[in-house]
């Protein structure tokens, strides 16, 4: 794996803190929210963990404070400097949001009699790549949706976003699975321990 | 000339016809172009009147665009541009946005011609950031194929100065006629205008400014997907965008899933969120694998709170990168060893407010039962693990 150990450690610290904040609120929870719960701190900490702030790990951690409870939770995993940072790029995101809209709107609006137009005198090649075009499309729709703040980002930049997601959900998922089984173990040593 | 072009729907034919007649007309062309950039100055031609033949060659371009896709074709882009390359430098020597340098090589015959085309301030100010990689991207294509003649576009504001610049580096240009010095004198003028994009158009391929764009664009995305490649697993045989855009999505997905089963076990296996244990555990388990044992026994006996502070994380964590393994050998060696151990870890584990004793309170006997299932269960599934893990 050449993920970065040092991602990995500073992603496990804030995932622990959050972790902590969360036990110390609340005794009882029922399942759901526990995992809930333990999800929300995983992804705000590897939003965080992250050296450079990208506009994924800005729009997860904006969407997380959107909801009440866990704000505070957010904040204090943030750390007071980098709320700044996501006030600022949070607006921006915004704005370009609202832009990017209807920009598309007005494409759409005045690009679709040009294609009827088009599609009528078309060679089979042509065809072709209409076809694939749709396809990549569609498929870029569907990638937006599933990057954290995706929408806004045009093709390019959709992509870089996707990689630098996908590195960090690869991390989260490796320190989330040793954790998980480092439990396994001390329950499995903890029960053995009992049995005997 | 260039009206002759808009109207004209073979231009393929022309091309074919002009690619023989350049082959045998190279030189004189060479020797031409020289008197009718100079011709092409005196006579100066109104502003708007270039413009609007300039867009019109530039749209008699894109049905070659899709026509020629392959640009190591032998076309000559001089013999293509008998009209238009022509037409091209006449224009560009005279456009005040400014022109640059056209180059022909040698036998390769590979003609760049630099195009100034005023781009919207929008697509300049995305690709500001991004302009000097792209530069360095394509310093590196350029030294790769040698043979590829390209053409440069470069934003330029409206610069009266840059004419004569740009016509001193044509005439040079024609004596120097190699790639290196097409190089250096791109990258002097890269490092000149840093917070242009300087895009290089294959031979035989339309050089307007929307083409072009959409070319660096393509090209940006292509190299994306090839990092991509290397992340995603499986991806090394798909070649296409849509294919590639495919296997990423249902990458992200399963990813996205694996994140939310694996909360969900930890918030099954650890029924209060307690990880503190785990942290004092873990600690004990990922030490360094020599002196795990001893490891072990030392600091179970230090009563140190500061087990829990965040310092001991990063000590955790290094343990972590570790296989899960070898922790699992310790705890079995540990298990072996006096008794005592597991249960100063839960005296130890008390430092925390949180304390463990807490689990075992009476209101959670149904956590208790849930834990035995679990732990009837994770002998099984702990090996089918250790096999992820090792991965």
């Amino acid at each position: 794996m050449h993920t970065s150990s040092k991602l990995k450690k500073e992603f496990f610290k804030k995932w622990m803190q959050g972790l902590q904040i969360c036990c110390s609120s609340k005794k009882q929870m029922n399942i759901m929210e526990r995992k809930k719960k333990i999800k929300l701190s995983s992804d705000i900490a590897m939003a965080s963990a992250k050296m450079t702030p990208t506009s994924w790990s800005n729009a997860l951690i904006s969407n997380a404070k959107k909801c009440e409870q866990d704000t505070v939770l957010v904040d204090k995993l943030i750390g007071p400097q980098s709320q700044l940072k996501l006030q600022k790029t949070s607006n921006k995101m915004i704005s370009f949001h609202n832009r990017v809209q209807c920009k598309k709107v007005l494409k759409r609006s005045c690009n679709y009699a040009a294609k009827k137009t088009k599609r009528m005198g078309d060679s089979r090649k042509n065809l072709a790549t209409i076809i694939a075009k749709r396809l990549v499309k569609k498929r870029t729709k569907v990638l937006k949706r599933l990057v954290p703040g995706g929408e806004s980002l045009d093709e390019f930049s959709l992509i870089k976003e996707a990689l630098d997601y996908i590195l960090s959900l690869k991390v989260q998922v490796d320190v989330m699975r040793s954790v998980v089984n480092a439990t396994e173990v001390v329950l499995n040593g903890d029960n053995l321990m009992k049995s005997v | 000339m260039s009206h002759e072009l808009r109207n004209d729907p073979s231009l393929l034919e022309r091309q074919q016809a002009r690619m023989k007649w350049q082959q045998q007309k190279q030189q004189s062309f060479f020797n031409a172009s020289d008197h009718t950039m100079q011709n092409m100055f005196s006579t100066s031609m109104p502003l708007a009147q270039t413009n609007e033949t300039f867009t019109g060659l530039l749209s008699g371009h894109n049905g070659l665009d899709i026509v020629k896709p392959d640009p190591g074709l032998m076309e000559d882009w001089a013999g293509f541009g008998d009209h238009l390359s022509y037409g091209y430098m006449n224009q560009n020597s005279i456009m005040p946005l400014g022109a640059d340098q056209s180059f022909v090589h040698g036998n390769s015959v590979s003609v760049s011609t630099s195009v100034t085309v005023s781009v919207s301030p929008k697509k300049r100010k995305a690709d500001k950031g991004q302009s000097l990689e792209v530069v360095t991207e394509k310093e590196k294509k350029l030294k790769g194929c040698a043979e590829e003649g390209d053409s440069k576009i470069t934003h330029q504001n409206s610069n009266n100065s840059d004419k004569a610049t740009g016509d001193n580096k044509s005439s040079n240009s024609k004596g120097a006629s190699t790639n290196t010095s097409s190089k250096d004198k791109s990258k002097v003028s890269e490092v000149q205008k840093p917070d242009y994009i300087h895009v290089r158009a294959r031979r035989g391929q339309a050089t307007d400014s929307h083409s072009l764009a959409e070319r660096v664009r393509r090209e940006k995305i292509s190299e994306r997907m090839k990092y991509l490649q290397d992340l995603v697993p499986g991806c090394n045989k798909i070649t296409g965008k849509a294919g590639m855009l495919d296997e990423i999505i249902n990458y992200v997905q399963s990813l996205q899933k694996q994140v939310e089963f694996l909360s969900m076990k930890l918030a099954t296996v650890n029924p209060e969120l307690d990880f503190n244990i785990d942290n004092v555990f873990a600690k004990e388990m990922f030490q360094p694998s020599t002196s795990e044992f001893q490891g072990l026994g030392c600091t179970s006996e230090t009563p140190n709170p500061a087990y829990f502070q965040l310092n001991s994380l990063d000590q955790v964590y290094c343990g972590l990168d570790m296989g899960i393994n070898s922790a699992e050998m310790a705890l079995r060696r540990s298990l072996t060893a006096p008794m005592s151990i597991p249960e100063t870890f839960m005296d130890s584990s008390c430092f925390n407010q949180i304390l463990p004793s807490a689990m075992w309170d009476g209101d959670l006997q149904n956590l208790c039962k849930m834990e035995f299932e679990q732990g009837t269960l994770i002998p099984i599934q702990s090996h089918q693990y250790t096999g992820k893990v090792i991965n």
